[in-house]
């Protein structure tokens, strides 16, 4: 397999929708200056600055080719070489993570991930730990709600070294039972931590509140109090051997290697690696739109409330991936979006509001949200229900949807500058199974949204009347307010932490 | 947020300044940074730094002005950072809004933050829209009182206030570098009080406030333009003459000199907070940023909380398993340096326990040494970070921020090699060296965070007299 994915061309955006008749554009300025020198004329000179300069057509980026191929143990890899800095940035993963196991495991996926550098058959958790700062890398492992990560940034001269270590710990991971209590005594505080901070009380209602507990997205990452005291050892060697199989998983590389000696490394570090693995299981029962109901966690004394709106929406290959992604950035996905202008800029209630579709491999949250003072929660509540529920009313006009195809489109080069950047956006595609070529029409998906798309994409998902919206603050200053809106039921949760640390 | 949040007000222990940038590496040999550049001054005193990098299609504009919360006025905590929102909001050829809206419209997005020292904002934009931004940021810099209003001013006051909130008052121990801040550094020095200020403060600024301080330090004079990307010098010359070069200079800077703060004793703080777990915050005055010692305790950090086997991590986190987590960082700043280390007990541990380790593995530090592989480690860490940081042109640490760091901060925008060698010159003595002179049995802010109720949790510091604060 070859993707082609070179000449991405910007040529076919529209240009910039605010642009001047000054027709100066090109022309060299008459004011020079050189090193230590001073400008050959000084003063006012007679700077034409009230016509905004006019922005040309952008360039084309050159993207380097895709190579996508498969080791002979089922292993995908896909690798840009790209040579300017010694660095080497890499991601192993692994399809399923959180959803590859029952919901009342909650935790087992991110743990399992937590355990790999904790021991291997020939090192300690100390030696592992040791080996990857002597070569001045950065390991991570992690688990989300799909897939299982592991990611590595090492200068060139090290690469080959690290990769060692990450085949070990994939490969020959021990799961000693001391290492496993510690980090279970460890993740235990965190979820007494978790519950001082009031966003992370917001977001894990909002997540309850849309999926509920039966559902993977609904329960959380880290694990519960009662699913870590639970999880065993033997779930967590059954996990790693069910999803860290080659069968399962897809190395993507970027960096300053060749795909020869990548390959020689690979042969060599994961020799003897094989198996198919489980395929991740099919996807939950679909999960109903609820009525549009506020829910509050009450958090004694908060200055702010943290508000959260929005419902289960798309998947991450919906056919209308073009018009979310347009929608969503006119209404909050970007400074000047409609929540922003109108929660922050123009009535100061926040230091920032935004939305977002978060696509899955299943149906993901839209969910938009800020942290608003306590004392205009129940207006700020007002205005997302309105700025929300204006974008199925009526048609995104025209200036507004320039600008926002422009700033998503133009900005393109942008996201591929940095080797993790040009993983992140590879790792995505391969997880969910988009083609490699994505990015080559992206550019051209964009802008053929019009107005008539983000308003079919807004009713069908932007509609409050099936959203929940869910607010961490202080229960005693907002419950009236919020009621008094009238905009629905108010359904009061119970903390699920614990309330005090310890016994 | 899944996107920018514009104005981050940087509390000087949030800027773990590592340095950085360009490069070239023989096949294994040691690796060798620079970026390259061209420098410039106009004649109103705007210094220029243009860095050539043509690997992708985009640009950075990024501008720096010497001034931070180290310039403020008593009763004005915060205003330079309200500023810093106020430059946002349009000037005399940009309406209100348009900042954002053209940036937006060509593909650009943008940021500015302030720290105690300088302020600093850029626009990371498509290379085509290099002329648009230099035209925004010439706007603001020489025309922004002219329709500066009351509103505008009231606006992001609310907004500044919602950032102090989300960051510091509705934050678990969202006050407690603040309060280290105003116990290690005495009321007449600058970094006495917080970057976003307080809240009667921010309150109190008024538009007189806002034209007074643009006159003082919003000049050509105080301020250092640099561009880095896909363009070319000859452009920016010209578009930098063009947009620039008429903007009249400002009167001398105002210089803040202040002696060197110094703690007679430990001084316990004890706070209590809307939390848990209790979290011990020790802060150590130190050297200021890019001098050889603050490179020898940035290594000192690494060696005590970086990685498993690191000294207080491996103590406290790993073997004893009474602190939740560990970390140290040199904060070295323009005036002043603070050292710290911010430890969280587990549940109902007891901060005084972490207080005894973190003071004895000082001293063995002293006493006994670091080893070889210990430095090396750390050392090989920051390395990977400098070519790490190469990797963007634009943004807070990216290629064009960091020259202008090293204008300002270090004399020189070509300072990035001299910057790695320093930490390459660090030695296992000289890690002693700094543990001894600096932080070993030298007196610290020794601030205990505990849930409400629970004084008990707090250290107690050696040898001195507890002072409880509501």
């Amino acid at each position: 397999m070859m993707a082609s994915w070179t000449a991405l061309s910007l040529a076919g955006c529209a240009s910039v929708a605010y642009t001047s008749s000054d027709p100066g554009e090109g022309t060299p300025a008459s004011i020079t200056v050189g090193p230590g020198g001073s400008p050959s004329g000084r003063g006012r000179t007679g700077t034409d600055r009230t016509t905004v300069p006019t922005v040309g057509a952008p360039e084309s980026m050159e993207m380097p080719e895709i190579q996508d191929y498969e080791l002979d143990n089922g292993l995908r890899v896909v690798l840009v070489e790209r040579h300017a800095l010694p660095l080497v940035s890499l991601e192993l993963q692994f399809r399923g993570g959180a959803s590859a196991h029952e919901p009342r495991l909650a935790g087992l996926a991110s743990l399992t991930a937590d355990m790999l550098d904790e021991g291997t058959s020939t090192r300690s958790a100390l030696q592992i730990g040791d080996a990857v700062d002597l070569l001045g890398a950065s390991l991570s492992s992690t688990a989300g709600y799909d897939a299982s990560q592991l990611r590595l940034l090492v200068l060139r001269t090290h690469f080959e070294a690290a990769l060692d270590i990450v085949a070990d710990v994939v490969v020959h991971p021990t799961f000693p039972e001391a290492e496993l209590e510690r980090l279970r005594r460890e993740r235990l505080a965190r979820v007494i931590q978790r519950s001082d901070v009031p966003a992370a009380l917001a977001d894990d209602a909002f997540a309850e509140v849309l999926y509920g507990d039966g559902h993977p997205y609904g329960v959380s990452l880290l694990g519960t109090k009662e699913s870590l005291e639970s999880l065993t050892r033997d779930e967590v060697v059954a996990f790693h051997h069910a999803r860290c199989a080659p069968g399962q998983g897809a190395l993507i590389v970027a960096g300053d290697v060749t795909r020869e000696a990548l390959d020689s490394m690979l042969t060599r570090a994961f020799s003897g690696w094989t198996g198919r693995g489980q395929d991740p299981p099919a996807p939950p029962g679909h999960v109903a739109a609820a009525q549009r109901t506020i829910y509050l966690v009450d958090k004694p004394g908060a200055t702010q409330s943290e508000v959260r709106v929005g419902r289960v929406a798309a998947d991450r290959r919906t056919d209308a991936y073009y018009s979310l992604a347009v929608a969503n950035t006119v209404l909050g996905g970007s400074f000047t979006s409609r929540l922003n202008s109108k929660l922050r800029e123009e009535k100061g209630y926040t230091y920032g509001a935004g939305s977002y579709f978060d696509l899955r491999r299943f149906p993901g949250p839209f969910q938009a949200s800020a942290a608003v003072a306590t004392p205009v929660t129940d207006s700020a509540v007002a205005e997302f229900v309105q700025e929300i529920d204006r974008m199925h009313e009526e048609a995104v006009p025209a200036p507004e949807l320039d600008r926002a195809r422009n700033y998503l489109a133009l900005r393109l080069p942008q996201r591929f500058e940095s080797l993790d950047d040009v993983v992140g956006r590879l790792s995505e595609l391969v997880l969910y199974g988009v083609p490699l070529d994505f990015y080559s029409g992206y550019v051209a998906g964009v802008e053929a949204v019009d107005a008539r798309e983000t308003l079919a994409v807004a009713s069908e998902y932007l509609r409050t009347s099936g959203m929940a919206i869910v607010i961490a603050g202080d229960r005693a200053s907002i419950e009236e307010p919020l009621r008094a809106l009238g905009l629905g039921p108010v359904v009061v949760l119970e903390p699920r932490a614990p309330s005090q640390a310890g016994g | 947020m899944g996107w920018r949040i514009r104005g981050a007000a940087l509390a000087a222990a949030a800027l773990g300044l590592l340095a950085t940038t360009a490069f070239a590496q023989e096949d294994r040999g040691p690796v060798e940074v620079y970026i390259p550049y061209t420098q410039f001054t106009l004649a109103n005193g705007l210094n220029v730094i243009v860095h050539e990098d043509r690997s992708l299609p985009v640009a950075s504009v990024n501008l720096w002005y010497h001034v931070g919360s180290k310039n403020e006025k008593p009763g004005r905590t915060g205003f330079a950072h309200l500023f810093e929102h106020i430059m946002f909001e349009g000037s005399a050829h940009v309406p209100e809004g348009d900042f954002d809206n053209l940036l937006e419209a060509a593909g650009g997005v943008n940021n500015g933050s302030t720290g105690n020292d300088r302020t600093n904002y850029w626009e990371n934009i498509p290379a085509n829209a290099l002329e648009l931004a230099l035209w925004l940021e010439a706007d603001r810099l020489g025309f922004l009182l002219e329709t500066m209003t009351q509103e505008k001013l009231d606006l992001q006051r609310d907004v500044v206030k919602n950032e102090r909130r989300q960051g510091v008052d509705n934050q678990p121990y969202g006050n407690a570098f603040e309060t280290v801040y105003e116990n290690l550094y005495p009321a007449d020095h600058p970094y006495h009080w917080p970057v976003i200020g307080s809240m009667d403060d921010l309150s109190a600024a008024t538009l007189d406030d806002v034209k007074a301080f643009f006159r003082t330090y919003y000049a050509p004079n105080n301020a250092s333009l640099s561009i880095a990307g896909d363009v070319s010098l000859s452009r920016v010359r010209a578009l930098v003459g063009k947009y620039f070069a008429d903007i009249p200079s400002g009167p001398p800077i105002p210089t803040v000199d202040v002696p060197d703060a110094t703690l007679a004793a430990d001084r316990p703080v004890v706070l209590e907070d809307a939390v848990q777990l209790p979290r011990l915050y020790v802060a150590w005055h130190a050297p200021k940023v890019f001098t050889d010692e603050d490179a020898a305790l940035d290594v000192l950090a690494s060696v005590l909380t970086e990685g498993k086997s690191s000294r207080l991590y491996k103590r406290l986190v790993y073997d004893e398993q009474i602190a939740q987590d560990v970390s140290a960082f040199q904060d070295g700043q323009e005036l002043a340096g603070t050292f710290w280390i911010i430890a969280t007990a587990k549940p109902d541990v007891g901060l005084e326990r972490i207080a005894t380790a973190i003071r004895e593995e000082l001293d063995r530090v002293v006493s006994g040494g670091v080893a070889a592989a210990e430095r090396e480690r750390a050392v090989n860490g920051v390395e990977t970070d400098f070519v790490r940081s190469l990797e963007r042109v634009g943004g807070f640490g990216g290629k064009a921020d960091r020259l202008n760091e090293y204008h300002f901060l270090a004399g020189t925008p070509g300072w990035a090699r001299k910057d790695l060698d320093r930490y390459r010159r660090v030695t296992e003595g000289g890690l002693a060296d700094v543990a001894r002179r600096w932080l070993a049995g030298v007196p610290a802010v020794w601030l205990s965070v505990v849930p409400e109720g629970r004084p008990e949790l707090a250290a107690s510091a050696a040898g001195t007299e507890g002072e409880v604060r509501p």
